[in-house]
């Protein structure tokens, strides 16, 4: 197995840990949040709305406008 | 056809199921989704670098953050605290993410430990899956707008 292979399953495993705590955080059995609520809550002040906004742009210019 | 001209299907399950799904003002849900995805083919289509693909990118920005601040939709209501155990585990798996990212990104991102990015943009090659990955960034955007 090369490096480069053992690269990419650590960011499968890793987003794959992202998409199983949004699945649990939507059984509601336990106190994880979803996505949507702790984005929520970042975003409630003016300053975290700028910033998580500014993110998503970024990401969009990262990889539609490189 | 019996009778000449053309027969109207009667509704069906499915279409009302579609209707539903699109909720109060399909037409115009439709319309703007029409028009996002004829927006995200042309815009998928800028050379990379360009001009133009800046302003295809900067064009969804600017409407998004007019509507977020000029015009805010009704916003989905935010929790007013967060459990700091159960949030600690995003904060975690996130660390790893950019440890992980940024641990390719300091070693120049070589062939042997690409960044995230090294390994995408392969993937976004195609026209057709480029301009669905332009749809989902736009859809997303909304998301966070409704936040």
């Amino acid at each position: 197995m090369t490096s480069e292979v053992v690269t990419a399953i650590g960011f499968v495993v890793i987003i794959a840990t992202l998409v199983a705590l949004e699945l649990l955080g939507r059984r509601r059995t336990n106190k994880i949040p979803t996505t949507g609520e702790w984005l929520g809550y970042i975003m409630r002040p003016r300053a975290g709305r700028a910033l998580i906004l500014l993110g998503w742009l970024w990401l969009g210019w990262h990889y539609f406008a490189r | 056809m019996p009778g000449g001209g053309a027969a109207r299907r009667p509704a069906q399950a499915s279409d009302l199921a579609m209707l539903a799904w699109l909720g109060p003002r399909p037409g115009r849900k439709l319309l703007v989704g029409t028009i996002v995805v004829v927006y995200a083919w042309v815009a998928s289509a800028s050379a990379p670098f360009s001009t133009r693909a800046l302003i295809t990118v900067l064009v969804p920005g600017a409407i998004l953050g007019a509507v977020a601040y000029g015009r805010p939709p009704e916003r989905i209501q935010p929790p007013e605290t967060l459990d700091v155990g159960g949030f600690s585990y995003w904060i975690v798996a996130l660390a790893l993410l950019f440890e992980w990212e940024a641990s390719a990104f300091r070693a120049g991102a070589p062939w042997w430990h690409p960044t995230l990015t090294d390994l995408i943009n392969p993937l976004l090659t195609p026209h057709p899956v480029r301009a669905a990955a332009f749809v989902v960034w736009i859809a997303a955007g909304w998301g966070l707008v409704k936040r």
